[in-house]
């Protein structure tokens, strides 16, 4: 009897291993070993919390040494799908219908994992400020153990990046949704400026839960190594709003429009943060008035464009007269 | 143009009944997601590593056939009025449609244009214009090294994507190879008019040559 059952556990974990050979990758496969290994460090916490077992120091040990084994194994394994494997071969307690049943439930990616923890995270941001202690309860409110924090590299850089990566997809939805109405007639199309002031007043709004710990969050994203993905998050969100307004330039009008808007938000982020007025309206006015700048210089260049270009047409007909006078002016 | 028939017969259907609207709203929202899939020239990317790549090669093109337009300008500002006004003007008509197309592409597919347009676009004036000062030789001598650079440029390009996926990319393979015809017709108008009779051909054509090699190089990075 004790024979057939381990036989049953040794075929289950074969073919635990072979389906996680023949799966197809969804992890990224950049992830380093570490994070995987505070992965499968939750999941197992995760998974020992779930079956109420006492975690015996031997056991944990064993299955964090085949853990490794499985892992050394084959280097491109979907770090989810192993686990499950490498856990249910030693869990004496686990039947047919466990095993797939929590296959289906932990197969997830690195970054949906860190992605649901970060977002459980903004909950804790008031009371916590943008901090390791946020994601910690973050994690802890999934179920999670706090040590999962030791995946997040940036530290809380990581949770400001992910809360502008999220507030940047719900105004690029916002904007496509206002995209399709004009398209299907029934709205109207907005004039530019306005719809520049729409779109960074309701990108802007998306801060006010987090206004009083804002400032904070703008320093974390000033450090060096958050500069980078500040900096591609910033200008993917000027792209967006000027392409949902309509530019389709393909000259230095490309630049210099979403150098403009650049500058247009990161002021107007800047006024808000310290803004007491109700409902923020003076920051609503300042960012109209600065709209209006642009737009005034905008009007301005095009003006002494075509003034210029009016000069430049006298003198070709001063000189072509001139020339003809001089009789200078032959074919030869 | 896609958008106003399907607005067109919406509206018709509008009278008949809710459910093919919703068909019709459901496929206006996926052309205006996916506006490049059945009448764009590029697919949707798979990855950001061949979205890279094809705004690469579209970014290098644009930068490409608007110095071309620059430099035919410059020809033309100096030997407009002359016997070869017409063979340049008609050579740059042809550069125009180019451009056009490719302003297209850019702005269907979100492509960043080069930042150093600006430079190339004084940059192809000054040598058109000075190419032409050399006389009709110089200009053609100018014309033959820039257009067999590009006509090499496309051919590499034409490679990459055919070593890629030829099924995947045929709409843009066609622009290419379309273009590339054109410019090679270009090149060989060029010679029939008498452009390896400039003083110093050799040392023009290389130079020149040089030059449109730095500038694709640059412009694919910036």
């Amino acid at each position: 009897m004790a024979a057939l059952l381990r036989g049953l556990r040794a075929g289950r974990a074969l073919r635990g291993l072979s389906s996680v050979v023949a799966a197809p990758t969804t992890t990224n496969p950049q992830c380093g070993s570490l994070r995987r290994g505070f992965h499968c460090a939750v999941l197992r916490l995760q998974d020992e919390s779930k079956s109420d077992k006492p975690p015996s120091s031997t056991s944990s040990s064993t299955t964090y040494h085949e853990h490794y084994q499985a892992h050394s194994a084959e280097q491109d394994a979907a770090a989810s799908a192993s686990d499950p494997a490498a856990d249910q071969s030693t869990d004496p307690n686990a039947s047919y219908q466990d095993q797939s049943g929590e296959q289906d439930e932990e197969y997830e990616t690195e970054e949906q994992l860190q992605a649901r923890i970060l977002t459980a995270a903004l909950e804790f941001v008031p009371l916590h400020g943008w901090s390791m202690e946020a994601i910690a309860a973050g994690a802890e409110s999934l179920g999670l153990s706090s040590a999962s924090t030791g995946m997040f590299e940036k530290g809380s850089g990581d949770l400001v990046l992910h809360f502008i990566a999220q507030c940047n997809a719900q105004l690029t939805e916002i904007l496509a949704e206002q995209h399709n109405q004009v398209q299907l007639g029934q709205a109207e199309p907005k004039k530019t400026a306005d719809f520049i002031r729409d779109a960074v007043e309701t990108r802007l709004r998306m801060y006010i839960p987090y206004i009083e710990i804002w400032p904070q969050a703008m320093s974390l994203l000033l450090l060096p190594h958050n500069i980078p993905d500040s900096l591609k998050h910033l200008s993917t969100l000027m792209d967006d709003i000027w392409y949902y307004a309509g530019d389709r330039s393909t000259d230095m009008n490309w630049y210099t429009k979403r150098a403009a808007l650049t500058g247009i938000y990161n002021t107007t982020e800047l006024v808000m943060i310290q803004d007491s007025s109700p409902d923020f309206q003076d920051t609503w006015t300042f960012l109209d008035n600065r709209i209006q700048d642009v737009v005034n210089m905008a009007t301005t260049a095009k003006q002494v464009q075509s003034t210029g270009e009016a000069v430049v047409q006298g003198l070709m007909g001063a000189a072509v007269t001139l020339k003809n006078l001089t009789g200078l002016n032959q074919r030869r | 143009m896609q958008t106003a028939a399907l607005r067109v017969f919406c509206h018709w259907s509008q009278s008949n009944s809710t459910a093919m609207i919703r068909q019709c709203l459901k496929c206006r929202a996926l052309t205006l997601q996916q506006s490049s899939r059945a009448y764009g020239v590029i697919p949707p990317p798979r990855d950001s590593e061949e979205k890279e790549m094809v705004h690469r090669m579209l970014r290098v093109d644009h930068a490409g056939e608007y110095g071309a337009n620059r430099i035919y300008a410059g020809q033309m500002a100096v030997l407009g009025r002359s016997k070869t006004g017409p063979f340049i003007q008609e050579m740059w008509d042809q550069e125009k449609k180019h451009l056009e197309k490719f302003n297209e592409i850019l702005a269907e597919n979100r492509v960043r244009p080069t930042a150093l347009l600006p430079f190339w676009n004084i940059a192809g004036f000054v040598l058109g214009a000075s190419s032409a000062l050399l006389g009709k030789e110089g200009a053609m001598a100018c014309t033959v090294a820039v257009e067999e650079s590009i006509t090499e440029h496309y051919n590499n390009q034409i490679r990459t994507l055919m070593e890629k996926d030829p099924e995947r990319y045929t709409e843009l393979l066609q622009v290419i190879k379309e273009f590339r015809d054109d410019e090679m017709e270009h090149h060989d108008t060029g010679l029939e008019h008498d452009a390896e009779n400039v003083p110093g051909y050799w040392l023009l054509k290389n130079a020149i040559q040089l030059g449109c090699k730095a500038a694709i190089y640059i412009s694919q990075r910036i």
